[in-house]
């Protein structure tokens, strides 16, 4: 029972901490907010099942199909609103306001686009359960797992030892400098917009076969995903990752063994709690202060 | 003593203005269904009047305060239905708890800065519609809803749309006039002070977080009143109410009228009550039109509907005034 409960806790922990990652980069490279990433979790989970069972294609192309279109989705919602919106110098609201416009209109894009019925991916590996000892896992939870630490190392590869990963980390530190040095910040700060949105449609792609897709499948996830981003440190990659994976874990451990009324509430308790005795998180992140 | 004479032309307007709505149902007698709506909008713009006082005034972000309209409404309702107290009281207890509830939270938020704070309330907001609907020992009935009566006064039962309709009047116009007055007094100034600047406010002596607390718990007064007050309008509440999306529905009646004014909230709370009603028919497509109105909004008005008017009226009048120095200075 505990280690079932701790790898179904460690899958939707990996998601969260997907999610986490990508409001830890966008917070990393502009010092702003969203709110969409859940509903491109959702978005990127009917993209995936769509080209997956749709279209027949292998389950890899459409992964990288489905990320690859919401990358780009995610670099025009910050060409097209963000920037306009920065550029005009609007009170932050505004942007935090505009991205809670934008997952509005995903939601309800998906729910007619694709319809409001649940969705399930057809069964994806030729094995259907993994033994691990003397306990059977699902293959899917597996690669959630595997999948997400993966990403994890290869983003913490690009960011620091390729020549545009350490170009957004400048873009990030000082704007001004980065531009003097030749660093097109507006194209960074768009490709970091756009790897968080891949990073959402990769989590539903992950968290897709294992829960089956439907419209409001990532509207919990992202709110629970900027919990996990404030309990590591928000801005702190290493601290995404970790953070989700142990709010996966308490979550489905509290559920498990105590009791289920509390699992969406644990995860918000952790949130208030770390913001109120711990704001810069378990990676002590400086969180910018009044 | 000009300042006198546009005080009274102000009072005298306000009056006329308060004069127009009670006349309001006599126009709308043929359709019972708009007096209903006016009700909603009432208690919208004190709901939204009570978001300005924190946000507009102090500036302060609440992404959570769909949680105090839930406190209020909960409050009121469960008291009454428990305890037997008369309701008029169950709503001004049920909106005190509420402020209580909004300073405690406010006390550790208030060294927050904004995106921080609008992820604590945000927080805020989801455990106290976690709790509605789990509660403990199912005191709210849960996902299932709880019904409530009308609001009677010295058993006088408000029990018809139109009675309703004059006691919201009556409510608005004492919280609109109360908020005036909290604005103009010392407190007022202070919270303006500190969402100019938090910093040069301290520098002045004026102690920020006790009146960020302050802006918060009167904030939540304010909500969670509203609350109770649909809480015996509609004589039914569920958990589905006091979802994030009313939070984020309050922000954009807010931003959409404007903040820090009187006619903001009551204008951002009227438009949008009427535009919800006009899209009902089209409520598959509700949450895009939604989405895409808010975005238009936040682009092109980013001032809301009466600051970007109040300022073309101010130009307006200053154009108008610089032309006539140019003329006498000739």
């Amino acid at each position: 029972m505990f280690w079932q409960l701790l790898i179904s806790g460690l899958v939707i922990g990996s998601v969260y901490g997907l999610i986490a990652l990508g409001y830890s980069l966008i917070y990393k490279a502009s010092g702003l907010m969203t709110f969409a990433q859940g509903d491109l979790l959702t978005l990127g989970a009917f993209l995936g099942v769509t080209l997956y069972s749709g279209l027949n294609l292998p389950f890899a192309v459409s992964l990288v199909l489905a990320v690859l279109l919401a990358f780009f989705l995610g670099m025009g919602v910050e060409k097209f609103i963000i920037r306009r919106l920065l550029d005009k110098k609007v009170m932050a609201i505004y942007i935090v306001l505009a991205t809670i416009a934008v997952s509005y209109i995903i939601q309800n894009g998906t729910m007619l686009g694709f319809g409001t019925k649940t969705l399930y991916f057809p069964a994806i590996f030729p094995f259907k359960t993994i033994k691990i000892g003397s306990i059977s896992v699902q293959t899917e939870s597996v690669v959630c797992i595997i999948v997400a630490v993966l990403c994890m190392l290869v983003l913490h590869f690009f960011m620091s030892k390729t020549k545009l990963g350490t170009a957004m980390r400048a873009a990030s530190m000082d704007r001004l400098a980065a531009e003097a040095r030749g660093i097109d910040v507006s194209l960074t700060t768009g490709i970091t917009w756009g790897l968080a949105a891949g990073l959402a449609a990769l989590g539903g792609m992950l968290i897709g076969p294992v829960f089956g897709v439907y419209t409001t499948l990532g509207s919990t996830i992202g709110k629970k995903g900027s919990a996990a981003a404030v309990t590591g440190g928000y801005g702190n990659m290493y601290g995404a990752m970790v953070g989700g994976l142990l709010l996966g874990i308490v979550e489905t451990m509290v559920a498990g063994l105590w009791t289920s009324e509390l699992k969406d509430m644990i995860s918000y308790i952790i949130l208030l709690v770390f913001l109120f005795l711990k704001p810069t998180g378990l990676f002590n992140e400086r969180a910018i202060q009044d | 003593m000009n300042g006198k004479k546009s005080f009274s032309r102000k009072t005298a307007g306000y009056l006329l203005l308060i004069g127009l709505v009670a006349c309001l149902p006599a126009f709308l007698s043929g359709f019972p269904y708009g007096i209903l709506i006016c009700c909603f909008i009432m208690i919208y713009i004190i709901a939204v009047s009570g978001l300005d006082v924190v946000f507009g005034y102090c500036g302060q972000i609440s992404m959570g305060h769909a949680a105090f309209f839930a406190i209020g409404a909960y409050g009121s309702a469960l008291l009454h239905g428990y305890f037997d107290i008369p309701i008029p009281i169950t709503m001004l207890i049920g909106s005190l708890m509420a402020g209580l509830i909004g300073a405690l939270i406010a006390w550790p938020a208030s060294k927050l800065v904004f995106h921080f704070l609008s992820l604590a309330t945000m927080a805020f907001g989801e455990i106290v519609y976690q709790f509605i609907s789990h509660s403990p020992g199912n005191i709210t009935n849960n996902y299932v809803g709880y019904y409530t009566e009308s609001v009677s006064i010295f058993g006088f039962a408000l029990d018809t749309n139109l009675k309703f309709f004059y006691f919201a009047l009556i409510c608005t116009v004492i919280f609109l006039a109360a908020k005036n007055r909290i604005i103009d007094s010392k407190v007022g100034r202070a919270f303006i002070a500190v969402r100019e600047s938090s910093h040069a406010a301290g520098g002045m002596g004026i102690n920020v977080r006790k009146y960020k607390v302050t802006a918060f718990a009167i904030s939540a007064f304010y909500t969670a009143f509203a609350g109770s007050m649909y809480a015996h309008l509609v004589k039914y509440i569920s958990p589905d109410t006091f979802m994030q999306k009313q939070s984020v529905m309050f922000l954009t009646m807010l931003l959409f009228g404007g903040t820090a004014s009187t006619f903001g909230p009551i204008c951002g709370a009227a438009i949008v009550m009427l535009l919800n009603e006009l899209l009902r028919s089209a409520e598959r497509y509700q949450m895009l039109i939604y989405g895409i109105m808010l975005l238009v909004v936040i682009v092109l008005i980013p001032g809301g509907i009466y600051g970007t008017i109040e300022q073309k009226v101010k130009s307006y009048m200053k154009k108008k005034k610089e032309v006539r120095a140019g003329a006498e200075s000739k």
